[in-house]
């Protein structure tokens, strides 16, 4: 018996586990398999192959059963999901099914969550701007969470490395508070985006609407082709899986890339109960999985593990990997594990009209969705009631105005043959929220899932910071609007609950003392060096930027220092 | 692939998207499968020329031709509550009721201009009953967005494109 053990043991064993093949676990899958180590990712979800398990990806409109709604009897099942923008007939096999997968909301949180290879990849709004100082020193300047254990020149080179290989187009807008990369072409504003832009910079020299940072290929380079992408052709149906590999994703770009390299083994409908601890040799040995479809309990080992399940996700994993020296949780000595979570403020919109540049429209569509406005305020110093602030989208476009009037010959000749309507202009805010000790998430005391992991309880929620700053959000754009002589301006508060921004972090945060922080400057656990966290969990403040090349280029460092570490006999 | 083909052969094509027949034996019944909804052939008959009263054929094709009316039947059985599709059913036969009582004919035996003028009346009255308000809504919004969306339009009349592959932001246009 103890023979077929070893074997077991022997096959199972890699030189590296990675957890989740989302965007973070798609890098460090590539990271590992570039630098010769045998590498296992362990998925939940199915495999989703580029191109051939694309099913929608070149449907016109009118061949979804309902032109693209969800039926009721689907919505009514799946009120969480339903309220996300994805959730479409075109997309919706890519999201998770809230039945399937439950969870407790101690308070509302609508949890967004893609289990299949690639994970969130897939469905990512693809927004691509990178932290500075102003970010990573706004803890300890504005005195909330810990300080980030790491500065902007820490990641500065790992950005570069991410954009070069994942394909960013943007420009360089010359930006202290959001620094230029290693950019394709931008994206051109239109001529509404481009007014705007011209009227903000004139009346607020400290603000500044730019073309949003994208990961799409507007002009690949041989990195690119070599990774079997090409050319974003401006479809705009990236959730349905792009078959041109127009935008990056970790089905498109690092999971391939990694298998070509002869040391990936993926493998889909697996589902990580916990991280193994040994007591004795006092580290991380592997990970203890349940076959999705089987439920068959198995255990994978190596030297180094990855945990990049999703922010959320990563928390429960830790939480539930206890042992006689985590009885709490994987690197949990201080109770700090699962608390601080954060997220994105995207509650509140603006639209509005304007009557001029009449002799233009546009034509095609742009990738990068239009403009985007760095955060302007409490940027070089505390300006306002509120801590820290707030990024805005920025966007124009122009749409047929249909007379749907009437009935017979003149509808059917008014709606084929349009005129075209004023300038809409709309913007939305992405405020950074404050991380708490009371936002958390733990396990449930008693419930578990169809594989026997314990659900997660969340309990996140805004707070009066949040509030004040979509009053200032609301109340500056309006003005900015107003000035520049857009009209019919409309305000909306959706009052949608935290996790509908898709934009959850923290939990195990970075930070210098172990005391306070999960994570050390490498995105190790403090207490476990070789069990590294790279994903949303691992985030000590949000800011306001999207954060998924933030991720790409924490996990690509980590990598790079996890190797090192490990050929020094550290790890 | 000749299974497939015959198959293709049965299917009922609505505004592009192919609909499953329903069981032909039960005769007297809607011409497509339908989950909740009780649907005779006589109601779908005058639906289809309330559609075509709304989009008519000219030069060309109009609601009845691409089945729209069974892209409205398919829609208000799949996306709405069941209270809607009570008011739906009960306004259609209002709006047999309204023809008999305004012109003493069923709506079918109408010319065109009273079919027209009749549906005007139902647009324009601010105080109509709620049935035939519900039934006007959704036959009149699911008829001209399954038009818009048809695959004849989109591919014919106000082509849509799957791959554009370029984006002007300037693109000049006669102002208005």
């Amino acid at each position: 018996m103890s023979n077929i053990n070893t074997e077991s043991k022997k096959t199972n064993t890699y030189d590296v586990i990675v957890i989740g093949s989302g965007i973070s676990g798609g890098w460090a899958a590539k990271e590992f398999t570039e630098k010769g180590l045998k590498t296992l990712v362990l998925e939940r979800g199915r495999d989703v192959q580029h191109i051939k398990d694309y099913p929608t990806t070149n449907k016109y409109p009118f061949e979804f059963e309902h032109r693209g709604e969800p039926a009721l009897a689907i919505q009514k099942e799946n009120p969480i999901a339903s309220r996300c923008y994805i959730f479409r007939e075109d997309a919706m096999h890519f999201v998770v099914k809230d039945h399937e997968h439950p969870y407790v909301q101690e308070k509302p949180f609508d949890w967004i969550r893609g289990y299949q290879v690639g994970g969130k990849s897939l469905l990512w709004a693809r927004q691509t701007q990178r932290w500075s100082d102003f970010d990573f020193e706004g803890p300890a300047r504005d005195g909330f969470a810990v300080d980030w254990p790491i500065r902007y020149k820490d990641l500065a080179p790992w950005y570069s490395y991410a954009e070069k290989f994942a394909g960013i187009a943007g420009n360089k807008d010359g930006l202290k508070e959001l620094p230029d990369g290693e950019f394709l072409p931008g994206y051109p504003l239109n001529a509404v985006e481009d007014y705007f832009k011209g009227f903000v910079k004139n009346k607020y020299p400290n603000r500044h609407v730019i073309s949003a940072r994208c990961a799409h290929l507007s002009k690949p380079n041989q990195i690119h082709f070599d990774q079997g992408r090409a050319k974003c052709q401006n479809r705009i149906l990236c959730q349905r899986g792009c078959p041109f590999g127009g935008y990056f994703s970790s089905n498109a770009s690092t999971l391939p890339w990694a298998a070509k390299t002869g040391n990936l083994t993926l493998r889909p409908f697996s589902v990580v109960e916990s991280v193994i601890y040994d007591d004795k040799l006092g580290k991380a040995t592997g990970v203890r999985v349940v076959d999705a479809n089987t439920k068959e309990e198995m255990e994978f080992y190596a030297k180094i593990i990855f945990v990049n399940a999703a922010a959320i996700n990563t928390n429960l994993i830790l939480l539930n990997s206890k042992s006689t020296r985590f009885p709490n949780g994987l690197g949990n000595d201080n109770g700090q594990l699962g608390k601080f979570v954060a997220f994105h403020n995207y509650s509140a919109r603006i639209s509005a009209e304007y009557d001029g540049m009449k002799q233009f429209s546009t034509d095609g569509r742009n990738p990068a969705g239009g403009g985007y406005i760095p955060r302007f305020r409490n940027v070089y110093k505390q300006e306002t009631n509120f801590k820290r602030g707030y990024a805005a989208g920025f966007s124009a476009h122009r749409s047929n105005e249909r007379d749907m009037t009437g009935v017979g010959e003149n509808l059917k000749k008014n709606i084929l043959n349009p005129p075209l309507g004023p300038w809409h202009v709309g913007s939305h805010m992405m405020g950074e929220t404050i991380p708490k000790e009371s936002n958390f998430v733990s396990l449930h005391q008693s419930k578990k899932d169809n594989w026997g992991v314990p659900l997660l309880n969340i309990s996140v929620d805004y707070d009066e910071n949040d509030a004040l700053m979509k009053k200032d959000y609301v109340a500056e754009m309006s003005q900015m609007f107003d000035e520049a002589g857009f009209k019919n301006i409309k305000v909306n508060d959706s009052s949608q609950a935290p996790g509908l921004d898709i934009h959850e972090m923290g939990g195990a945060r970075m930070g210098l003392d172990p005391k306070t922080s999960i994570l050390n400057k490498w995105n190790q656990i403090h207490a476990c060096p070789n069990v590294f966290v790279t994903d949303g969990a691992c985030m000590t403040s949000t800011s306001c930027q999207n954060p998924s090349l933030t991720y790409m280029a924490l996990t690509a460092r980590a990598a790079d220092y996890a190797v090192k570490s490990m050929n020094r006999f550290e790890i | 692939m000749e299974r497939r083909f015959a198959i293709k052969q049965i299917l009922i094509m609505a505004g592009g998207i192919a609909l499953l027949p329903s069981c032909l034996k039960e005769s007297g019944k809607s011409s497509i499968a339908l989950t909740n909804l009780d649907v005779s052939l006589d109601q779908e008959h005058l639906l289809a020329e309330i559609a075509e009263t709304i989009i008519p054929a000219t030069d060309t094709p109009g609601a009845k031709q691409l089945n729209l009316h069974l892209f409205v039947l398919k829609m208000l059985d799949d996306l709405y509550e069941k209270e809607d599709q009570k008011l739906f059913m009960k306004g259609l036969s209002d709006i047999g009721d309204v023809a008999q009582d305004k012109y003493g004919k069923s709506f079918q035996k109408l010319a065109v201009q009273q079919r027209q003028e009749l549906l005007l009346a139902i647009e324009n009255d601010k105080q109509v009953p709620p049935a035939l308000g519900k039934f006007y809504e959704i036959m009149k919004g699911r008829t001209v967005g399954g038009y818009l969306n048809s695959k004849y339009v989109m591919t014919n009349l106000i082509k849509w494109e799957l791959v554009p592959g370029r984006y002007n932001g300037y693109f000049p246009v006669k102002a208005a």
